[in-house]
């Protein structure tokens, strides 16, 4: 299907270049909204993002996105998913169970991201989804990154996790890092479940606020970015399957077949960012992030505004 | 011990009342729920507010996990299973 111009709404080389910038900077702290609202302005592209065509190509990209995540963390999943059943059967979420205890920390930091994102995701999203509020957001989410990185050294409880993973270094994979995240508390889960609401905002990373909240109750880097990507799986893909019938019913026409090439550009660049994610905070911090964010935010910025 | 018993019997009726203002909320358009619910419209209208209404269903839901462990047996403090 075609505009009334007669082009296309979405080219298959935009579909391309808008997939595999969502699944890196979905998961990259460096925000995937803000780069969806910003890019396609810099190219020049015709783009409207409030229209529906375009937000139901956006929902086959963060499904793909989602399910990755997911399939990536499979193992773990499958020991949370046994641990959830195992408290509910118990009637009680035992210490000594780190799984029925991660189970529940992501559950009580999804519910309010959650609510949150239903209630005021549409009003958020007509105010800010411009470029120029955009940029200045990427530039907030820079000054949040390098707020977490100065907080972290007097974060409750990191100086012991982290000598931990000094002392064990094979203990990086789970399910030793499970235990180390069911060491946080009920009342940080929600703190850090809550933070991802910001990424209502354009140009707030999820993944950079659940990081960065995760080193304030004193994850180290790895196990922070762990505890993140895991939190994002179902508020992602919640959030994508609720939209799910927009992209096959009318709003879809046009676009379906770009959604598709959109969602697998856009789950194997996530499958890519999040192993190397993984990787890189073994040894790595949030800096060169939040650098980026502020020059790409600053440039932007001058750019729209001037 | 009586006030966990009495935090799960409110948690529970708080459960349900949010479920059933799920339901409402998903089963009439936005004309027909009752004009103390955020969101009424008084003019005639077709529209449904499904996220409203999966917002309270999950409320509801967490309201009822909590009465659950409220009520389940203490916890013992062992050391973690390795």
């Amino acid at each position: 299907m075609v505009s009334a111009a007669g082009e296309h709404l979405i080219t298959y080389f935009q579909a391309i270049v808008i997939g595999l910038l969502q699944g890196v900077t979905e998961l990259f702290p460096i925000s995937s909204l803000g780069h969806a609202v910003i890019l396609p302005k810099l190219l020049g592209w015709n783009l409207n993002q409030k229209e529906p065509y375009f937000l139901a190509f956006l929902v086959a990209t963060h499904l793909a996105t989602a399910i990755v995540l997911f399939l990536f963390f499979l193992p773990e999943w499958l020991r949370i998913l046994r641990g959830l059943g195992r408290s509910i059967r118990d009637r009680q979420i035992a210490l000594a169970d780190p799984d029925a205890r991660l189970a529940w920390l992501l559950v009580v930091g999804t519910i309010p991201a959650g609510l949150i994102g239903l209630l005021f995701e549409h009003p958020l999203r007509s105010l800010f989804s411009n470029p120029t509020a955009a940029a200045a957001f990427l530039l907030v989410n820079g000054l949040i990154l390098f707020a977490a990185e100065f907080l972290r050294r007097r974060a409750p409880g990191a100086a012991e996790r982290a000598r931990d993973l000094e002392l064990h270094p094979d203990s990086a994979t789970s399910p030793e890092a499970e235990k180390r995240l069911a060491t946080v508390g009920f009342r940080e889960a929600v703190g850090v479940g809550t933070a991802q609401a910001a990424a209502l905002f354009p140009g707030i990373s999820r993944a950079g606020v659940t990081i960065g909240g995760g080193l304030f109750v004193g994850l180290t880097h790895e196990d922070a970015a762990r505890y993140a990507f895991l939190l994002a799986t179902p508020i992602i893909g919640a959030a994508a399957l609720l939209k799910l019938p927009d992209l096959f019913g009318q709003d879809g026409n046009g676009v379906r077949g770009q959604a598709l090439v959109g969602a697998l550009c856009a789950g194997a660049a996530a499958w890519a960012a999040v192993r190397f994610l993984m990787r890189y905070f073994e040894t790595n911090r949030l800096t060169p992030f939040a650098i980026y964010c502020l020059f790409a935010g600053l440039t932007a910025l001058l750019v729209f505004v001037i | 011990m009586r006030n966990d018993r009495l935090l799960a019997v409110l948690a529970t009726l708080a459960g349900v009342a949010l479920i059933v203002i799920g339901v409402v909320y998903l089963a009439l358009n936005e004309h027909d729920i009752p004009s103390f619910f955020p969101g009424h419209n008084s003019h005639p209208s077709a529209h449904h507010h499904v996220k409203h209404g999966i917002a309270a269903i999950l409320l509801g839901l967490a309201c009822f996990a909590f009465a659950w462990f409220r009520t389940g047996p203490r916890e013992t403090r062992t050391a973690p299973r390795s």
